[in-house]
C-alpha cells in the first residue's frame, strides 16, 4: 500500500460501539447483577433491597461491630453531618441485618436472601479503590444449615458468573458478624483470587436480629461486585464503572 | 507482623521449611502479606494476623504455639531462666483507674546501659526493629517473644519512689521518648519527641511531679533510660483496651505496644513476661541487684471452660468429625479437657448420640467463647478444603421485589428503545445533605440524577466520532437523596423515607427524570411469564419477546475488555464522487485498509447523495493514538498519502 512508513500510531482497539446502532447497551455492573440473581434466584434466594444511608444500628450493632471497637475501624465510614446515628453504608451486609430481623418477626424457620447495591467507603480513590461501588451480600437460615451448604451456593453463584471450570476454597478469616469467619478465593484463568468474605452468622447477630441462636442457624456471604467484574472481563480501572463513558458497555 | 522463621524454629525445633510455611499459613490460619528471604535459613514472613487472634499470635511464642498444636509437633522454650536474688523494696505503687487492670513494677539497681550484645542486636534487626541499648532493648524483645509489652523508666528521674497509675489531668502535658513513631518501634532515637496535651480520657503513669508515660502507648523523655541511666523501675502491666486504642489513635501513636493491648490481652500473661524480662535483665547485668517485684492484679481472671457437643460443631460446619480427630486435635495443642461419650443431641433429624467436651480455655484464648468458635477451631485446623459443597434448594416462594421489578422494567424498556446505560456518582457539589470529611466538590449526597446524566452526555457527545454514533441517548437508574430530614429513629428503627429511587435519560432532545415507580407504572411486567404469554397491561401494549434480548443474550463469559485511549482524536472527512459499483468496492477497500493502520475505527460512511447523475460518498475517518496525542501534522501526512493512492489506484475524483 504504496510508502507509508512514517511513524504509526499505536493501534488503538476502541470497541466498536455498533456503529448507527439503534439498541442500547447494559452498563457492565448491571449484567453482573443480574447473572448474579439468575444463580441465586432459582435456589430460592429473594431479592432484597435495603437503603443506602443507613442507621448505625444495621450498619454496625446489628451486625455484632460495638461502638470503640477496633474492628469498626476496618472500614472507613461516611458520616453524615449533623446526623451522628446515620451513615452511608459501608456494606451490603446492612440490609442482610434487615431482613433477617423481618424473617424473625415473620416467624420464618427458614429464608434466604440476596441484595446488590451501592456501598461507601471515604478512602482515596485509584484503580483498585473507589468511594462508591457496588457489593452482593446475602445469607441462608433454616434449622440445619452448614457451611457446606454455603459452599454449594456459592458455587453455583461463581459457576454462573465465572464459568464452570471456576473452583472455590474458602480461607480463615474474621468478621466481627460471623463465626467461623472465612474468605472465599476463585480459581479463574488459572489463578487464585479473593472474591468475598462470609462464614456462619454469629449467634450474637441472630439474637439481634429476634432469632434463638440454638434453634436457627445460617451463613452469609458478600463481596464487590465491581472486583468480580474487573476480574471476569480484565478491566482494568474501577473508576471506570462510575465515568459515564457508554465505551464501558462492551458486553 | 513480622516474624522471623529461625525465631520460631528456637520454639519448634521441627518446623518444616519455610515454603511449606506460608500454605500451612494461608490455609489453616492467616494470610501470609508477604515472605522475604533472607539467608539460606532465614525468611521474613509478614503475617496478617486477625482482631480476633491478636490476644494470642503478635508474639513468636504466640505462633510457634499455634504451629507446634497444628502441626503436631514438639514446642519447648529453649530460654535457660535465671532467678536473681530478690531484696526487700520501698517502691510503692498506687492503681487509681480500673483501666489498669494489673501493674507489675519492680526496681532492679546497678544496669549498665550501652550497645547491646550481638546476638541481641541479631534478634532485633530479624524483624525490622532498631537496637536502641541493653536495657530498651531487653523490653522490647520480651514484647516481641511473647507479647506482652514492657517498660523500663530510669529510677533516678523519678520524682520519689513511687508511681501512680491515674487518669491524665485536663491540661497536663507529656513529650514523647524519641521520635513520634508509627508501629515501627517505641525506640528512643535522634530525633525529638513530640508533646502531648492530654486529657482525663487518658490514662497515665505518673510521679509526684508529673506524667512519665502514656499507660500501654508510649513512655516519655522525662524518665528516659539513657547511657547514664543505673537504677531502672521495670514494668509489666494490662490495661483496658478501649482506652489504649482511643488515647493511641487520638495521639497517632498506634505504637507495637498499643496494637497488642487494644485487641485486648490477658492479664495472665505478665507474670510469664516479669520472670522473661528479670532473667534477660539479669544475664545482660550480672552484677545488677533485683528489688521484690510488686503486683497489683485486683481482679485475676478466673480459668474458663468451653463445653461443646461435637454433633454441633459438625453440623455448623457441614462435615462428621470423630471423637478421636477431635481429641487428636486437643491433645497436639496440649489443652486440658474432659470427655464425655454417650450424650444425646436431638436435631432436625431426630435424636442420636453425641460426645461432649469441656475444654479449659488457655488464658490467653480470649476468643474461645462459644460453640461457634469451636467451630472454627476445627474448621481451619482441620482445613476447610475438608468441607464437601452441599447444593440446598429451598423453593420458599419468595416475595418479589417490587422496587427490583420496576427498576428491571424501566431498564428493558429504556434498552429496546436505544439508550446506554451510564451509573454516576452518588456526590454532587450540591445537595441537602452532606457528609463529614467529604472530598472538595463531593460532599453532598445528590439529589437527581439529572446532573450527572447531563455531563455524562456531554463527554459522550464529544466522543461521538469515536463511536461511530449519530446520536447519544443515555440513562442511569439509581438512588437520589432529595430531602434533608432525616429521622433520627435512635438507631433501631426504619430510616424514615430519605432516598428514592430514580430513572432518568437523555437525547438530543430532551432531559427526563422521573422516579422508577412513576417511569414503570404503565409498563408490562417483566417475567418469564410475560414475555411467554405476552402479558398485556392496561393500556395493551406488550413487551415484544425480542426485547429481552438484552438479558438472556449476553454468553459474557469469554469477553475481555478492550480499554480505549485517553488522548484526544482527530476526525477528517473525504468525499469522492464514485463511478461505478466496482470502484466504489475498490474505494472502500483502500479506506478500510488504511484505517486498520492509522485510525481508531473502520471508515464511517456517514453521507451520500446524487447530482446531475454523480454520486458522492463521503466517509469519516478517525485517528488516535493509546500512547500520545496526535499532531494536526502527523494526521496531514497520512491524509495526504490516502489522497494520492486513491487517485492513483482509481479515478475518481475527491470533492
Amino acid at each position: 500500500m504504496g510508502s507509508m512508513d512514517m511513524q504509526k500510531p499505536d493501534l488503538d482497539n476502541t470497541p466498536d460501539v455498533d456503529t448507527f446502532s439503534t439498541k442500547g447497551s447494559q452498563h457492565p455492573l448491571s449484567i453482573l447483577m443480574q447473572e448474579a440473581y439468575q444463580a441465586l434466584t432459582p435456589l430460592g434466594f429473594e431479592i432484597a433491597s435495603g437503603p443506602e444511608l443507613e442507621d448505625q444500628w444495621h450498619n454496625f450493632d446489628a451486625l455484632n461491630v460495638p461502638k470503640d471497637h477496633p474492628a469498626r475501624d476496618m472500614q472507613d465510614t461516611f458520616y453524615i453531618k449533623n446526623s451522628p446515628e446515620h451513615v452511608l453504608r459501608t456494606h451490603a451486609t446492612s440490609t442482610t441485618a434487615r431482613m433477617l430481623k423481618k424473617a424473625a418477626d415473620k416467624k420464618l424457620t427458614q429464608a434466604a436472601y440476596v441484595s446488590i447495591g451501592k456501598v461507601f467507603r471515604n478512602e482515596a480513590t485509584d484503580a483498585t479503590h473507589e468511594m462508591q461501588f457496588f457489593q452482593i451480600d446475602g445469607c441462608m437460615i433454616g434449622e440445619d444449615i452448614s457451611l457446606a451448604h454455603m459452599k454449594g451456593v456459592l458455587l453455583e453463584l461463581y459457576r454462573h458468573v465465572l464459568g464452570s471450570d471456576v473452583e472455590i476454597e474458602f480461607r480463615p478469616s474474621f468478621f466481627p458478624f460471623t463465626e467461623p469467619s472465612v474468605e472465599v478465593h476463585a480459581k479463574f484463568n488459572g489463578r487464585w483470587l479473593e472474591m468475598m468474605g462470609g462464614g456462619m452468622i454469629h449467634p450474637q447477630v441472630l439474637k439481634n436480629a429476634g432469632y434463638d441462636p440454638e434453634k436457627i442457624r445460617g451463613f452469609a456471604f458478600g463481596g464487590g461486585l465491581d472486583r468480580i467484574a474487573m476480574i471476569k472481563w480484565n478491566i482494568p480501572d474501577v473508576r471506570l464503572f462510575y465515568a459515564g463513558d457508554v465505551r464501558l458497555n462492551q458486553f | 507482623m513480622k516474624v522471623s522463621y529461625t525465631w520460631l524454629k528456637r520454639y519448634v525445633p521441627e518446623l518444616p521449611e519455610a515454603s511449606m510455611l506460608e500454605d500451612v499459613f494461608t490455609q489453616h490460619l492467616c494470610e501470609v502479606e508477604s515472605v522475604e528471604k533472607k539467608s539460606e535459613e532465614e525468611f521474613l514472613f509478614d503475617l496478617g494476623i486477625l482482631p480476633n487472634r491478636a490476644h494470642d499470635l503478635l508474639s513468636h511464642e504466640g505462633v510457634a504455639r499455634e504451629l507446634s498444636g497444628l502441626l503436631g509437633l514438639p514446642y519447648k522454650d529453649p530460654n535457660t531462666y535465671v532467678a536473681p536474688e530478690v531484696r526487700k523494696t520501698i517502691l510503692q505503687i498506687t492503681v487509681e483507674s480500673e483501666l489498669c487492670r494489673r501493674y507489675m513494677g519492680r526496681i532492679v539497681r546497678g544496669v549498665t546501659v550501652g550497645p547491646s550484645p550481638e546476638w541481641l542486636v541479631q534478634a532485633l534487626t530479624s524483624i525490622g526493629q532498631r537496637s536502641i541499648n541493653t536495657i530498651v532493648d531487653a523490653t522490647n524483645l520480651v514484647m516481641f517473644d511473647c507479647g506482652q509489652p514492657t517498660h523500663a523508666f530510669d529510677l533516678q528521674k523519678i520524682s520519689g519512689e513511687a508511681l501512680t497509675i491515674r487518669a491524665a489531668r485536663s491540661g497536663e502535658k507529656m513529650t514523647t521518648l524519641g521520635g513520634v513513631s508509627l508501629g515501627n518501634s517505641d525506640a528512643v532515637g535522634d530525633h525529638t519527641g513530640s508533646e502531648i496535651e492530654l486529657t482525663e480520657s487518658n490514662l497515665v503513669i505518673a510521679d509526684a511531679a508529673g506524667v512519665l508515660a502514656l499507660a500501654g502507648v508510649k513512655g516519655g523523655n522525662k524518665a528516659e533510660v539513657d547511657t547514664t541511666t543505673t537504677d531502672i523501675v521495670i514494668e509489666v502491666a494490662n490495661f483496658d483496651p478501649v482506652s489504649v486504642r482511643k488515647t493511641a489513635r487520638k495521639n497517632n501513636l498506634l505504637t507495637e505496644s498499643a496494637k497488642r493491648f487494644e485487641n485486648d490481652l490477658s492479664p495472665e500473661l505478665a507474670t510469664h513476661a516479669m520472670h522473661k524480662l528479670s532473667s534477660l535483665i539479669a544475664k545482660l547485668c550480672p552484677e545488677a541487684q533485683f528489688e521484690e517485684c510488686i503486683d497489683i492484679y485486683p481482679n485475676p481472671h478466673a480459668v474458663r471452660e468451653v463445653s461443646f457437643s461435637l454433633d454441633a460443631v459438625s453440623r455448623i460446619l457441614g462435615m462428621k468429625i470423630e471423637p478421636e480427630q477431635a481429641e487428636k486435635i486437643l491433645m497436639q495443642y496440649g489443652y486440658s479437657y474432659t470427655r464425655a461419650d454417650d450424650r444425646m443431641s436431638t436435631d432436625s433429624a431426630g435424636a442420636h448420640a453425641d460426645t461432649v467436651f469441656v475444654l479449659q480455655v488457655p488464658p490467653l484464648r480470649l476468643d474461645l467463647v462459644g460453640t461457634h468458635d469451636i467451630a472454627e477451631e476445627f474448621g481451619r485446623i482441620i482445613g476447610y478444603d475438608a468441607i464437601e459443597p452441599e447444593l440446598l434448594i429451598r423453593l420458599n416462594m419468595p416475595q418479589k421485589n417490587e422496587a427490583y421489578e420496576h427498576m428491571r422494567a424501566a431498564r428493558q424498556k429504556l434498552l429496546s428503545e436505544g439508550y446506554r446505560e451510564v451509573m454516576t456518582y452518588s456526590f454532587a457539589k450540591k445537595g441537602k445533605i452532606s457528609v463529614a470529611r467529604g472530598a472538595k466538590g463531593k460532599e453532598f449526597l445528590r439529589t437527581n440524577l439529572s446532573d450527572g446524566l447531563r455531563e455524562a452526555y456531554e463527554r459522550n457527545r464529544l466522543n461521538a466520532p469515536l463511536l461511530g454514533l449519530s446520536e447519544i441517548k443515555l440513562f442511569e437508574i439509581g438512588t437520589v437523596f432529595p430531602t434533608e430530614k432525616i429521622e433520627n429513629t435512635e438507631g433501631r428503627g426504619e430510616v424514615g423515607g430519605v432516598e428514592e429511587i430514580h430513572v432518568a435519560y437523555v437525547d438530543k432532545k430532551e432531559l427526563v427524570e422521573k422516579t422508577v415507580e412513576e417511569f414503570s407504572h404503565n409498563l408490562p411486567p417483566v417475567t418469564a411469564d410475560a414475555i411467554e404469554t405476552g402479558e398485556k397491561n392496561n393500556a395493551g401494549e406488550a413487551f415484544d419477546k425480542k426485547d429481552f434480548s438484552h438479558e438472556q443474550e449476553s454468553d459474557s463469559k469469554t469477553e475481555t475488555f478492550v480499554p480505549w485511549s485517553i488522548y484526544p482524536f482527530i476526525s477528517r472527512d473525504i468525499a469522492v464522487w464514485v463511478t461505478d459499483t466496482e470502484s466504489e468496492k475498490k474505494l472502500e477497500t483502500i479506506l478500510a485498509t488504511f484505517a486498520q493502520t492509522y485510525c481508531v475505527r473502520p471508515p464511517q460512511m456517514f453521507d451520500t447523495f446524487s447530482k446531475d447523475g454523480r454520486t458522492s460518498v463521503a466517509f469519516r475517518l478517525v485517528f488516535q493514538a493509546m500512547d500520545r496525542t496526535l499532531t494536526d501534522s502527523e494526521v496531514e501526512t497520512w491524509f495526504a498519502e490516502l489522497v494520492s493512492l486513491i487517485a492513483k489506484e482509481t479515478t475518481m475524483e475527491i470533492r
